[in-house]
């Protein structure tokens, strides 16, 4: 019969591509159980949308297998979503243990549509999902969410509405579409407080932040009241675009919030007549970007009518219309989102935070 | 364009009653005096916005002027609350690290 420690030493093969760690030293072997020649485990992933889930149950299935004495092998799949440790010694919002806020520097570029179907994309992974509209002045992710309620305050503040499994906050569920929000600094940062601290949020495990444009007090006030797992930008291919975008990665560098990655939205058109490609704003800006700047490329959105139909129906595209082009593009940045999210949380246990004593 | 590496804090806590002591992730462990970081203070208050010109006047500052409580400021810096009522200012990890260099009792343990 096989022993527990050739279990562990034959999984020691199995490498996390993205972690360049082996999983048992990752610890995401989970229950061991052996009767006679079967072998059952259990792998908890950091994230329930690890882009290489599938590869790493097979990877693990086949080391199993090679040990003598072993003819029956299951492996059960579960994640569970590491808080950013940092975030630990947060008392702010306790039950969330990531925030990823979505910015572009430049506005129109879809940044509201991108993290919409991020946070959507996500919590069909089966992981725990917010989203907080951020930008006060446009506040347009309940338009795209198909949330036409009023939240409810609760024991303990604003209970959010959740729309695809994701929990939503906006200005706009306190707006009347005839009224603006016309507001100075030390507001917005009360706003940001609020929509932190004020909201009972639960359990989260990626809570997204879909940023106003800028570089402005906002941006400024989230850096500053929580340590963040780390930003994605969003950008279109133009140089343009990307000469802006540049500055929001200066920005959140200069706060030390990691970076994520870069999104390139409206890479491309393709005819739905001819099936030809068009490149309207240029394209693989972003990629190029980010390989300059030395930090991830997350992956590209094509334009796409249904798009645009879908997000200003209430319905994202990776709910209305799952196997399109677009969606398919948001599954993939999603998941290359989380293991982005999986990778800086994983190198910050071994780099330990701050202490303050005094 | 990623983050370029500078030292950051690992422990900030007492050195005595007053001072601050940082230990930092290259092995440094600095004092810094309590008046000498107050006079510091890098707020709009304290120092003009445009020319960098220090607006804060030594006299008046208190002599035994010292830290109540330090909070971390997101991933980047510290706010310090002081016994004169003061707390706009925000200390990041590089003004930190730079002020540790103008400090006599610099020392490297490792």
């Amino acid at each position: 019969m096989p022993t527990e420690d050739q279990v562990l030493q034959a999984l020691r093969q199995v490498i996390d591509p993205d972690l360049h760690r082996d999983i048992v030293t990752l610890g995401f072997v989970k229950d061991v159980a052996i009767c006679e020649g079967a072998v059952k485990i259990t792998l908890e992933l950091t994230t329930p949308a690890c882009p290489v889930k599938d590869r790493l149950k097979e990877e693990a299935e086949q080391a199993i297998r090679s040990i003598p004495g072993v003819d029956q092998v299951n492996v059960k799949m579960d994640a569970q979503v590491r808080p950013t440790l940092a975030q630990m010694g947060s008392m702010m919002i306790p039950g969330v243990r990531n925030v990823v806020p979505i910015g572009s520097g430049k506005g129109g570029v879809g940044k509201s549509t991108v993290s919409a179907n991020i946070a959507v994309a996500l919590a069909q992974t089966g992981a725990r999902v917010g989203l907080m509209d951020a930008d006060v002045y446009g506040p347009s992710i309940p338009t795209i969410m198909g949330i036409t309620d009023a939240p409810k305050p609760g024991e303990k503040g604003i209970i959010p509405i959740e729309a695809y499994g994701v929990k939503v906050i906006s200005m706009g569920f306190f707006l009347k579409p005839d009224q603006a929000v016309v507001w100075r600094g030390p507001m917005l940062t009360k706003m940001i407080d609020q929509f932190l601290g004020g909201v009972e949020w639960g359990e989260i495990d990626y809570l997204i932040v879909d940023l106003p444009p800028g570089t402005g007090d906002i941006h400024l006030s989230l850096c500053q009241r929580i340590p963040l797992s780390g930003a994605a930008i969003v950008s279109t291919p133009q140089d343009v675009a990307l000469q802006v975008a540049q500055k929001a990665v200066i920005m959140f560098n200069q706060l030390k919030t990691p970076i994520l990655g870069l999104i390139e939205n409206m890479s491309y058109f393709v005819c739905p007549h001819c099936g030809q490609r068009e490149n309207i704003f240029d394209t693989g800006g972003a990629r190029r970007a980010a390989g300059r700047m030395n930090l991830p490329f997350l992956g590209e959105i094509p334009l796409a009518t249904r798009l645009r139909e879908t997000s200003d129906s209430g319905r994202p595209i990776v709910v209305s219309d799952p196997k399109s082009p677009a969606a398919v593009a948001f599954q993939q940045i999603a998941r290359a989102l989380a293991a982005q999210v999986s990778i800086r949380n994983a190198e910050e246990t071994a780099a330990e935070p701050v202490k303050i004593t005094f | 364009m990623a983050t370029p590496q500078i030292p950051t804090p690992v422990e900030i806590g007492r050195a005595n009653q007053h001072d601050v002591k940082i230990r930092w992730n290259d092995g440094r462990e600095i004092i810094y005096p309590a008046r000498r970081l107050r006079l510091a203070c890098p707020c709009a208050a304290c120092v003009e916005e445009m020319t960098g010109r220090r607006m804060l006047v030594e006299s008046a500052v208190p002599a035994e002027v010292h830290p109540l409580s330090i909070h971390a400021v997101g991933r980047y810096a510290i706010q310090i609350l002081w016994s004169d009522g003061h707390q706009t200012g925000i200390y990041t990890w590089e003004r930190l690290y730079e002020m540790a260099g103008q400090l006599p009792n610099s020392k490297i343990e490792r």
